[in-house]
């Protein structure tokens, strides 16, 4: 009988610490992003008013109002494999601009991409994929000026088939691309399968 | 009426100026595609001219790069063509200036040499599944110790009542 009561003690305990640890790992699960709802397809330019371009000058912070995005911008390249430059994870609330590119407000698409995520949680571009047509994007220069810019679309792509042209390519009118991780998780290797870009067109 | 009279030549020597002159409407060059990834290959074509003068130079600037390219071969569309591997390129924009074998320059176009593919921008800490394949695996374990007492516990009250 006191083996029986003994056994009763032990199941009762491993039950308890299995629903600890089950609690524990669901609330460390991270939250997925949100993805843009989007058919796929490269979003049209808004009929952006005349503008004259700008003069180049390095973007120093990037601020979204939808989504409270206030972050630093620093300048990043590509890497030695040439795949583009992201700032250090030990800076998640950092953005960074592609620098071999225009700078925001001169003709082209200036591109600027952020972490969607860290080890610590959410990272700056978290809540990319929720900007919608029409939000605005304002990026503040080194020069003193701020360009505001309003989103034409958030498509997400494979990384396999990421659409260098639309991104990089050149544009008759000052254009910006936002760029982050998204779609799913995949655990073996330890990255997102897409990216979520926001296309966006200077209005002032 | 004077100025009727002198308007009207000066206008026709300007139209016919501009028919005229050398490589200005008809001088092409051309790069395909316009956009590529770092060690992406590019196809530059002097598109008027004229294989019978000799091959054509395409003169390739840009961030850090000075260098001429001599056509290899006859396009199929008309005038020469080069391919260029941008491998160990910088990136950035490059023009591409031709001249065909006879001298007589080509026009010009541009490339952008950009990164290649997508953006690594996740870092989520992977962690958090271990915590959770360990809880479920003691509650199981507790289950099955609970099926085991729950048998044991059932035989000996069937031993007692025999």
């Amino acid at each position: 009988m006191r083996g029986y009561h003994l056994g009763r003690l032990l199941v009762t305990l491993l039950a308890v610490a299995g629903l600890v640890l089950v609690g524990v790992g669901v609330a460390q699960l991270p939250s997925r992003p949100p993805q843009p709802d989007s058919a796929g397809l490269p979003p049209q330019a808004v009929t952006a008013p005349s503008l004259p371009p700008l003069p180049r000058a390095d973007p120093v912070e990037v601020r979204i109002p939808r989504i409270g995005v206030r972050a630093p911008l620093l300048p990043v390249a590509a890497d030695p494999s040439g795949a583009l430059e992201v700032p250090p994870l030990d800076r998640p609330r950092v953005a960074g601009w592609y620098s071999p590119g225009v700078s925001p407000g001169e003709l082209g698409n200036a591109v600027v991409v952020g972490h969607v995520d860290s080890p610590g949680g959410p990272a700056v571009f978290f809540d990319l994929g929720r900007l919608r047509t029409g939000d605005t994007v304002h990026i503040a220069r080194a020069d003193a000026t701020v360009v505001r810019f309003a989103v034409d679309g958030v498509e997400a792509y494979p990384k396999n088939g990421f659409p260098t042209d639309l991104v990089y390519g050149p544009g008759a009118v000052a254009g910006l691309r936002l760029i982050t991780c998204g779609g799913r998780f995949d655990q073996d290797s330890g990255e997102y399968v897409d990216n979520v870009i926001v296309f966006a067109t200077r209005t002032r | 009426m004077k100025a009727t009279k002198v308007l009207v030549p000066v206008a026709g020597g300007i139209a016919l100026g501009a028919l005229l002159l050398p490589g200005t409407s008809l001088a092409d060059t051309t790069v395909s595609p316009s956009t590529t990834p770092v060690g992406g290959t590019v196809v530059l074509t002097a598109t008027n001219c004229n294989p019978n003068s000799g091959d054509a130079i395409f003169h390739v600037t840009g961030p850090d790069r000075d260098q001429n390219v001599r056509s290899t071969t006859a396009a199929a569309s008309g005038g020469l063509s080069a391919e260029l591997f941008t491998a160990g390129f910088t990136l950035g924009t490059y023009t591409v200036a031709a001249t065909c074998g006879d001298g007589t320059p080509d026009g010009s176009a541009t490339f952008t040499v950009t990164p290649i593919g997508g953006a690594q921008a996740g870092g989520r800490d992977v962690g958090g599944g271990g915590t959770l394949a360990a809880g479920a695996t003691l509650l199981v374990t507790s289950l099955g110790g609970a099926v085991i007492l729950a048998r044991r516990r059932r035989h000996a009250a069937e031993a007692a009542t025999l």
